[in-house]
Parts: structure tokens; sequence; C-alpha cells
């Protein structure tokens, strides 16, 4: 014990000599901590800002490319495609037979991805394996009839001006908890500008209570 | 310029500072909180579209329609099916956990051929054609009669091209296991003649008088006897449950009559003999009966007087007096029998007794009695050709009886008595008397081919299997073989494609038959068992297939049916249990268990109470006077002539003094450690008793002892 | 939202014992519903999770006046003490991981906020809550029988009957999509009730006096006033609640005509039963 002190004193003192060797330089020391603070502090910010969700997330892409703004053109409307079952569920994500509806006969267009998506899938009849941005957790349940038919909500205010894009963003998955970085939102501090900019229960709960006037019970949206 | 212990204490907090500042602690705290709940082993379902597909469930001889919730092509959930004509709605628990089945782990995924003592897989080309081979060899012996065949039942198109494959070969050797449906036929044939069959209206009847046929314990057609006694109370209509054992239809019952074991027989005569005495039956009716009235009359008021009755039974003298009355002054009586599920060992004498009862108060073909009528043969197969191998071998003589002497002939003979043995749809080396010995008949039998689903008791001894589809798979027509009121047939149709490389037992008796050529694939014309079926079922083909289900027969049948009383006027011997002790060990019915063949799924055995099941020890009901000298919940010794088996031990006062009572169901072998190496077999420890004149297995149970262990 | 909260539903059961047969349809129709697992030794009933759950009941006589009758128990979704949601699990929960719906009277479960403290199992007199002590396990390919409406839950939460909760959201967006404001009846009936092959379970809601519920149970809907905490008693003399003295107030009822039975929904001290048999809430008693 008493060694350990004595060795710690040796070396205090030590070091108060180095300092002491240049009196004069004492405010330089702490400037030149200052600077090192400085520089960690916005390393490790913009680090943690920057490269923390490219590390955090991995980015997918789509099996290919599909433009939203031209099926929103040709068919007028989401709900042509996003469409709702005669039990009031809805279908999300369309099954290669409702795009069968339209693109039976031949291809329609000449893109790359409608040769992709002729050969690839309708040829092969397999299910297009489309990554869902919007996808929300097992644990959560969601009904469109209840926002869309009951309530006249649109698809935008949790969506956005998806049916604007032309194309389709890689989608970006939640290394450590396997979700789509749409329900955290795009900017990593959960900064939301837009209604549609996050989808966590908060931003739920905040419009239901605006909206109905209770945030809700837990089994509204929960299974 | 120095970099000293400043500076890094500086850049130390500002790199804390940053991350701090930074969203990253923010949001890894919110990561791994959902990490913690969302463990990537946790299976997610997938969503989809919802659509319900309509088939009938077939693992009892009920046959309810189902319907089958799926999520786009995934089944999901089974359940009753409405306006069905023989469960509408309801289903049992059973049913409901019929997709376990699909995915049982001790499913036949491909066929299988032993070597040693091993299974290999095989191909199905190379299996059909050493099945085949191994027939054509029969037939160029000349014994193609060696070939035997043990079915679920006699009914149905499956059913109808074995027994047709066993007759271009040239077999008479055609069994099935016994069911009700079995008993019921033989009870027909006793008092009313060949090729008819009972059904009871339980449904109408006023006055049920249950001579231990297990209602609610899954006797005939499960959900509809369930539908009949609920609805009772509205009804105003009575039901008498004459058991030894307080089962849940004797607690549910209007009165519960505790009775001797294997004395229901005396019971119902002793009954008859009050009917007859004070003029209590219809005479119109018995005027025609046939065999001997008199002599019956004569014969049960010198054996069957209430008091020698009483003695026998364990019936006050006044009660069997007062049943009999109520019975004769009911509307709408009538006497059912088939104890416990009622496809347990029964003797003819208690069947024809009971129904007798029927006979004599005139309610046969009557609104809510029972219902004598033809079995109903809807399918037509077109007529076989046979070659004279197959003549002279259908020719010769059954090897036994029932299925039971067939296993002692094999057994007893020294040479195989039978050399090729096909299973389907059935487990007699589970459900069977005595199964070691029946296991080792079947251990005798050169050549055994199962067609199970599942690698059950009787397919571990087989030597090559060709694996069926489950029910959830096929397409087939299921006749409700339950003594139901009615004769419905149902279409069950696969809801999934085939989940292993298994096939339709009726494609594999095709590819069979038309690998032996000549005169026996002659008689196979169809390409597939589906198309067969469609043929075959002519008549009823398009209700089956538009409805999934075809009402052969409905309401009581019309005129009577004649009685012949011959059989009881002798007063044949009442069978009497094996064994010198004091203690009769009876098997019991539970619902939630299935006692033939097929283990019940996952989800049945976890709702077993543990009053039946506690760990891997079975529990035996012993009533707490017979008991003594044992523990409530402790271990004890129980032996019978058959076998000794470790259980434990549960004082119930709702057993007979002097009566054991172990559970049927348990004990089963599979591969499936969620069903199986749970408890023992009852049939262990009760030993086959064959009823002189009927031939039938009549062990009602087993004396027995019990010590503590 | 608008129109529940003005005009709340309170889904119950009415359970008839006298026809329930102990057959366990109910509890297997629920576990395959609600994707609840099963394991190798279920025996041990401490731990084998059975939402559903039928008890075997005995008169306690002996040989031969013995009698049984059995007695399914699902949730009793309590209303708490005055029935004013304070469900005796909601309230002891940490984690708000359980709460009471007032637009359905339904006690949630959500099993991603629970963290497994188990409180509310102490809580609960029902005995109606289930921990999870391994994960689920399913046989190779079993899964696939999985259902979408419920979750599968993990290792170290409790879980419980919801009423088929999913089954009332499905109820809803078919009605949401035909443009009707409220379900029917025969809408939403939970998966015992309809796979009970004896019709024994009757499903509804009991502020709605057009449902055979309410026409059975007919609460009452003033507390009762031997102890004011209770709320909702029957007023049919056949009808009774499990430890209903306890003001937990569970919208489960039990029917039957055996009064030996209807006894023993509670513990009685000697000569209590006899002086409380016949009351049944506030009109009965003037």
């Amino acid at each position: 014990m008493s060694e350990i002190e004595n060795k710690t004193e040796n070396d205090s003192t030590e070091s108060a000599g180095e300092c002491t060797a240049g009196d004069t330089k004492d405010d330089k020391g702490l400037g030149l901590g200052v600077i090192f603070f400085i520089v960690a502090f916005v390393a490790c910010f913009l680090s943690g800002t920057l490269l923390f969700p490219k590390l955090l997330y991995s980015k997918k892409e789509q099996p290919f490319n599909f433009d939203h703004a031209l099926h929103v053109g040709e068919t007028g409307d989401c709900e042509t495609c996003h469409s709702f079952r005669e039990d009031g569920s809805f279908t999300g994500i369309p099954k290669l037979a409702t795009c069968l509806d339209c693109h039976a006969e031949e291809p329609l267009g000449e893109t790359e991805d409608e040769v992709v998506f002729v050969e690839e899938y309708v040829l092969e009849e397999k299910e297009i394996p489309w990554y869902v941005y919007s996808r929300q957790p097992d644990c959560v349940f969601f009904s469109h009839a209840a926002h869309t038919e009951e309530n006249g909500m649109d698809c935008v205010t949790c969506h956005g001006h998806i049916g604007d894009s032309t194309s389709l963003r890689p989608y970006e998955e939640n290394r450590i908890t396997g979700y789509s970085r749409d329900i955290w939102g795009k900017n990593i501090f959960g900064i939301k500008k837009n209604s549609w900019d996050r989808m966590k229960m908060d931003d739920c709960a905040k419009c239901h209570k605006k909206e109905t006037g209770h945030q809700g019970y837990c089994f509204q949206c929960h299974k | 310029m120095k970099v000293d212990r400043r500076s890094f204490l500086g850049l130390g907090i500002g790199a804390a500072a940053g991350i701090a500042v930074s969203p990253v602690g923010m949001k890894l705290t919110d990561d791994s909180a959902i990490w913690t709940q969302n463990w990537p082993w946790t299976p997610v379902p997938v969503d989809g579209e919802v659509t319900y597909e309509s088939s009938v469930c077939s693992l009892c001889p009920g046959s309810c329609g189902i319907s089958v919730r799926k999520i786009d092509d995934r089944p999901v959930k089974i359940e009753g099916l409405a306006q069905h004509p023989v469960n509408d709605g309801g289903v049992c628990l059973h049913g409901i956990a019929g997709l376990q089945y699909l995915y049982d782990p001790a499913r036949v995924k491909t066929p299988l051929k032993k070597n040693g003592d091993k299974f290999e897989e095989i191909s199905w080309d190379d299996a059909i054609e050493l099945v085949a081979g191994k027939l054509a060899d029969l037939r160029k012996n000349g014994s193609p009669e060696k070939l035997a065949c043990i079915a679920d039942k006699e009914q149905g198109s499956v059913s109808g091209l074995f027994q047709r494959l066993l007759k271009t070969v040239g077999s008479p050797n055609f069994y099935t296991m016994p069911s009700l449906e079995s008993y019921l036929e033989v009870t027909a044939a006793a008092l009313h003649g060949e090729g008819m069959t009972i059904g009871f209206d339980l449904e109408n009847s006023d006055f049920v008088l249950s001579f231990g046929a297990g209602i609610i314990e899954g006797w005939g057609s499960p959900v509809s006897c369930f539908k009949a006694n609920a609805s009772r109370k509205e009804r105003h209509a009575k039901l008498y449950q004459i058991e030894s054992r307080l089962s849940n239809t004797a607690a549910n019952a209007d009165k519960w009559i505790p009775i001797k074991p294997g004395t229901e027989a005396d019971l119902a005569l002793g009954i008859c003999a009050v009917l007859l005495k004070y003029n209590l039956f219809d005479s119109m009716v018995a005027s025609e009966f046939r065999g001997g009235l008199n002599k019956f009359a004569i014969m049960l008021q010198k054996e069957y007087t209430p008091s020698k009755t009483a003695e026998i039974t364990g019936v006050k003298a006044s009660d069997i007096e007062k049943i009999a009355t109520l019975f004769a002054k009911a509307k709408m009586p009538v006497a059912v029998f088939g104890k416990g599920r009622g496809d347990g060992a029964q003797s003819l004498k208690e069947l024809a007794a009971v129904h007798t009862l029927n006979c004599l108060v005139g309610n046969i073909n009557k609104k809510g009695g029972a219902f004598v009528r033809q079995k109903s043969e809807y399918l037509e197969f077109p007529d076989v050709s046979m070659d004279s191998i197959a003549d002279a071998g259908f020719a010769k003589n059954k090897t036994g009886r029932y299925v039971n002497q067939l296993i002692e002939k094999v057994n007893k003979s020294s040479k195989p008595a039978v050399d090729v043995l096909f299973v389907y749809n059935a487990n007699p080396c589970y459900s069977l008397h005595d199964p070691k010995s029946v296991k080792q008949a079947v251990g005798k039998i050169p050549f055994v081919v199962s067609f199970s689903s599942f690698l059950d008791e009787t397919a571990k001894e087989a030597d090559i299997i060709l694996p069926s589809h489950t029910f959830l798979e096929r397409l087939e027509d299921v006749p409700s073989c339950a003594g139901l009121a009615k004769s419905v047939v149902g279409l069950t149709e696969p809801v999934i494609d085939p989940v292993f490389d298994t096939r339709h037992a009726g494609d594999a008796v095709l590819l069979i038959a038309k690998a032996l050529e000549g005169s026996v694939a002659e008689s196979f014309e169809w390409e597939t068992y589906d198309e067969c079926l469609e043929s075959v079922a002519g008549g009823i083909w398009d209700s089956l297939s538009e409805d999934g289900y075809a009402i052969v027969s409905e309401g009581a049948p019309f005129g009577s049916a004649s009685v012949n009383i011959s059989f009881l006027a002798d007063n044949p011997a009442t069978v009497q249990a094996r064994g010198d002790d004091k203690l009769t060990l009876i098997p019991i019915d539970n619902m939630r268990l299935i006692s033939a063949g097929t283990a019940a799924s996952p989800f049945a055995v976890k709702t077993v109470s543990d009053k039946v099941l506690k760990g891997q020890d079975i529990v035996v009901e012993i009533n707490p006077l017979t008991g003594k000298g044992l523990k409530d919940r402790g271990f004890a010794t129980l032996t019978t002539p058959t076998g000794t088996a470790r259980v434990m031990v549960n004082f119930n006062e709702g057993m007979m003094p002097g009566v054991i009572g172990m559970v049927e169901g348990l004990g089963h072998t599979f591969d499936n450690k969620y069903v199986s190496n749970k408890g023992i077999n009852v049939n262990d420890l009760i030993g086959p008793v064959i009823e002189s004149g009927s031939g039938l297995d009549a062990a009602f149970g087993i004396k027995a002892k019990i010590s503590k262990a | 939202m608008k129109q529940e909260n003005n005009n709340a539903h309170k889904f119950g059961m009415v359970i008839d014992l006298d026809k329930c047969t102990g057959c366990g349809s109910c509890m297997v129709s629920c576990m395959s519903e609600n994707n609840v697992p099963f394991k190798e030794d279920e025996s041990n009933k401490k731990d084998s999770i059975t939402w559903m759950s039928v008890y075997k009941l005995t008169n306690g006589k002996s040989f031969p006046d013995t009698e049984i009758a059995y007695l399914p128990r699902p949730c009793q979704h309590c209303g708490g003490k005055g029935d004013h949601g304070h469900s005796p699990c909601v309230s002891v929960c940490p984690a708000v991981a359980t709460d009471y719906g007032y637009d359905t009277g339904i006690v949630s479960q959500i099993y991603t906020r629970c963290f497994g403290c188990r409180y509310c199992m102490g809580a609960c007199p029902y005995h109606a809550r289930y921990f999870n002590w391994w994960d689920p396990k399913w046989p190779e390919g079993m899964e696939n029988y999985l259902s979408p409406n419920v979750s599968p839950r993990m290792r170290g939460v409790v879980e419980k009957c919801s009423f088929c909760y999913h089954r009332y959201q499905a109820a809803r967006d078919v009605a949401y999509y035909e443009g009707r404001d409220d379900i029917e009846e025969h809408e939403y009936q939970t998966a015992c009730t309809t796979a009970c092959p004896s019709g024994a379970i009757v499903f509804g809601d009991l502020n709605n006096p057009a449902h055979k519920i309410h026409q059975i149970v007919k609460p009452d809907p003033h507390p009762d006033p031997r102890n004011k905490h209770v709320i909702g008693k029957s007023r049919n003399p056949k009808v009774f609640r499990l430890l209903e003295r306890l003001g937990t107030n569970p919208k489960v009822y039990y029917l039957s005509e055996r009064e030996w039975v209807r006894k023993q929904g509670d513990s009685y001290l000697d000569g209590e039963w006899d002086k409380i048999k016949n009351h049944h809430g506030t009109s009965s008693h003037g």
C-alpha cells in the first residue's frame, strides 16, 4: 500500500517538476487541452451524427426500380394498387397478380426495370421481394381502414409524397432492431418536420390525442 | 508545444461530450430497448389475405365439417363449419389441433424400407415395385390368400380400393379395427339381419338410457353428441347414465347409476324382465319377434328377476324397476350401448341386450328412437375382373373372423399364416389389447406394409412404409360411421399442398395394382385416386363436390325392422374379467385423449389434467375406500395377469369401490416428445377375452391388484 | 373513437356450467388462435400456459353422491373496484404493459412492453396470467401455422387472454370498410365461444340490452348495497361471478342451476352462504 502511494507521489512530483520547468507555458498547456477538447468534441459529434447512421443502418437496394409517379399518373390514385380487401384488411404492397392486371399482355414500357420485372418475376411467377419502408414491427396492429376509410385521412399524412417519386431509394435497415429507418425517421436526432417524417409510437399517440382527445389504449395498436 | 496529461483529458472529455451531444446515446438506448423485446429467434408470422376453405375432419369417425382459415397459402386455424349436417359449427379439440398433425415430428416424410433395425429412404417407384413384387410372388406360389389387410373401417372409397386389391389378388383376408360402427353392424346382424346398421336419434329422444356410452366422452360423432346433450335442458329430455365411474357423461346426466363393471348386459336384461313382467312393452311390436319371445320371457323371469339382477349388478332392485318404468313411459326413449367411446372391447350379449330394450318398447325407426337401416352403399365400383388364381384364393376361408383371431392365428401357427400384411389407418400394435402379442404376430409376418402418415407403433414394425397424406392434404369421401341418426358422407379436401413426399393411399393402391398387371391392373382403370373417387361416387359426386357433403339418409327410416331374439333367448354367458384378484381395472375414455391409433396432438395432451398424467407417470383413479394403505398422489404398483406398471394414485370419490380406472390413449412411443413416452398404454395391462359365440374381444377390464410402490 | 367514448362497449362472457362438459375445445381453440406454444412436459400446471383453463369442481361428497362440474376460466377482464378500470393487475404494473380499455372493458397485455416482474400475476386473484419461463419453440415446420394476428411471445414476459381482441379489430375493419359505425354481435366472438361444441359460452356486450349476454346476465348498473365496490352484479339468481365480493368486477359470469356449483364461486364462512345466496343486486333487494 505505502509503496504504491510512494510511487504515485514520486510520479506526481516528477510531472509537477516538468510542469514547473515551463512556468509561463501554463496557459498554453490549457489551451492545448481546449484544442484537443474541441477537436475531439467535433470529431466525435460529427462521427456520431454522420458516420454513426452509416454504421447503424445497412443499405439494401430494392429488386428493381419502381416509378411511383408514372403509375399514379396512369391509375390516378394510390388505391388501385394499394387496395383494401373485402374484409377491410389492407393489401399493402401489391402482389404480382395485381401488377399483372395491367402488365398481363406485354411489357408496358422499355426500361431495364421492366425487363427485370418480366424476366425474373412475371415469367418465373415469383413474388417481388420488395423491402417495405414503412413496415412496423410484429407487435403493432395498424388498421388502414380506421384511418383512411373511417376518418378520411390521406396517404400523404403518414407516407409522405412517395407517390411523386420516380425512383426507389435504398432501403435502410437498423442493424440492431431490424426496423426500417423510416420508423425512426431519416433525421438521426429524431427531429420531425413533417407528419410523415417519423412513425414511432409517440407520433401515433400524439396524433390520436389531437384528433380523438385520447392517446388510445394499448390494444388499439398492439397485438 | 507539448502533449501533456491535460491534452489527453481534453481529448477524452471532448470525445465524451461530442458523443453525448450527438444522437448516438439516445439512439442506441432506444434501439437496444427494442432489441431486447424482438429476439431474432421469436418467429414473426407473415401476414396476407385471409381465406376460408371447407373440408371434413377425419381424425375420428365423427366426420365433422371444418373450416380452415388460411393466410395466403398457409392454413393457420381449424374451426367448425357452420350448417354442416353433422356438427353445425362446433368442433372438438382434436379437430381444432389438426394442423399440428401436418408438421408432426413423427411424420414419415418419404417412403421407408427397413434394413435390419433401421429404416432407409427409398423412392416411391422402388417401393411400389417391391410391394408389387411380393404380391406377384404370392400369386405365383398359388397362395394369394396369404395377403391380409387391416384397415380402420370398411366404408369409404379408400377402404374400398384396398378390398378391391385384395379381391383381385385373391385374398378374403380384409379386417377392420373394432369401431362403434362395426359393433352397430354386429348388433344389427344379431337382431335384425345382415347388412344393417343402427343410428340413435339422440337429438330428439326425451329419455336416453345410456349403458356407459360416453355421450360427452367422444362416443359416436362427438360434436353431434355434445350438441344433443347440450340441448337436453331446453327439450326437457332426460339422460340416465349407467356406469361404474362418475364420468363426465355421468356427471352431466340427470341421474348416474353406478354399476359393477361388466354387468351392463345383465342390467339390460333385468330391465327387459321388468318390462315383460309388468307388460310395459309394445305388445304389437313384440308379437312379431322371431326366435322365441316366450322362451326369452321365461328365461328372464327365471334368471333376471330384479333381486337377482340387483345382486349381479349392484343396482338396487327398486331402481331397476324405476328405470324400467321411466323408460317404458317416456314418449321417445332410446337405450344406447357402446361403453366409453364405443370403439373398445364390447360383448355382443351387452350390445344385443341393450338394443332389445329399444325393440321391446317399440321405438325402432321412430323419432327419438333407434334407427335400423341398410348400411349405406353410396359407392358404385365397377365389377372386378379376377383370374383363376384370384378366384381360388378369394374363395378360401378368412384366416380369422375378426382382427383378434387373425393375430391369434398368426401367433399360434408355426408356418406363416400371413405372408404380406397391409396396414392402413390403423395402429393395432397400440390399440388392440395386449399389444405385445400383436407386435409379436406382426413381427412373424415376413412382409408388412404400412400406409401410415406417422411412424407409429405399427409402422415401426413394418418392413416398408408408403406414407399417406394427412387428412388436410388429401381428397377423400368420409362416411360418418358413428351411430348418427342420419347418414352423411363428407368430402375431405386438400387445404394445403403435401408438406412431405407422401402420396394418397388410394394412389398407392392404384400404383401397386398397375404394377401387378394382368387382371389386377384391369380392375383399376383409373389414372388417379381423385378420378376414381369422382367415378365411383357417381350418384352423390355432384352433391359432394358442391356442398362438401351428401346426406344419404335422414330422419326415421320407413317401416319397422324385423327382430330375432334367439341369440339372447339362449341366455349366453356374461363375459367375465380375466384373473382372480379382487379389484377390476377398467379403461377410461377421456375426451382430451385419443384411444384409437392416432396419438393426441401436443395441444390436446397439454390440456390433460395433472390428475391423469403427471410428468411421465400415469395417474389411476381409485375410490379412497379401495385405496386403503395407498396415499393420494403417491406411487403404487398395479398388477394384472397381463402386466405390471408403476402408477400414481388419485383418490376419486367418483369411482365405484373395487374399481381402478386408467385412462386410454397414453403411453405412445412415437418419435414426438410432446405426446410420447407419457404414462403407459392401458392395453398393455389388459389381455383379450373372446366372447364365445360372437368371437368379439369383450374384455371390458381385467382383475387387478394394487399395492404401495 | 369519438363514438366509442360516448357509447363504450363492455365485452363480457357468460358460461353455462351445466352445459360445459369439460371437453377442452375452448382451451385448444384459444391456443391455436393465439399462437400459444407448448413444451415437452405440460403436466406442471403452474408453468403450463393456458389462457383459457378448465377447472374441475367437485361437491366434495363421497361415492355415490359425488358430483362434478367444469369451470372454464379465461381472463376475467376485471373492471376493478367500482368498475373504474383499476383492475388488480393494471394497478400494479410498473411498465404500463397492461391497461384497461375504457372503450371495450378489455384488459390488455403488451408483450414488448412487459419486462417480466410478474407483479400482475401476484395481483390477479384468478391465476389468469402466465409467465414465459422459456422461449417458445415449435417443432421444425410448425411455425407455419402461426397466425399473424397475435404476436408470438418471447421468454421473460407475461401473457393472458385478450378476449381475442384481434377479432374485434378485424370486425371493426369490416365495419369501417363497409361504412358502418359499429359491429354486430355475431361479428365479434372469441375463439373459445365459437369452438364450444355445447354452446356453453355466450359472448357479447354487457352494455347492449339487445345482446344475448345482457339478457342472460341482466347486470345491475347500481352498486351492490352490501358492497359499494361491486357493480354489475347479475340479477339472474342462477348467475354468479368468481370471488365477486372482492369487488374486482369481472366481466366473466357463470351460470348454473346447481347451488353447490354457485357456492364454489367464492369461499364462505359457516352459514354465510345461506344469508347471501338469494341476494341479487339492488333491484331484487327493493
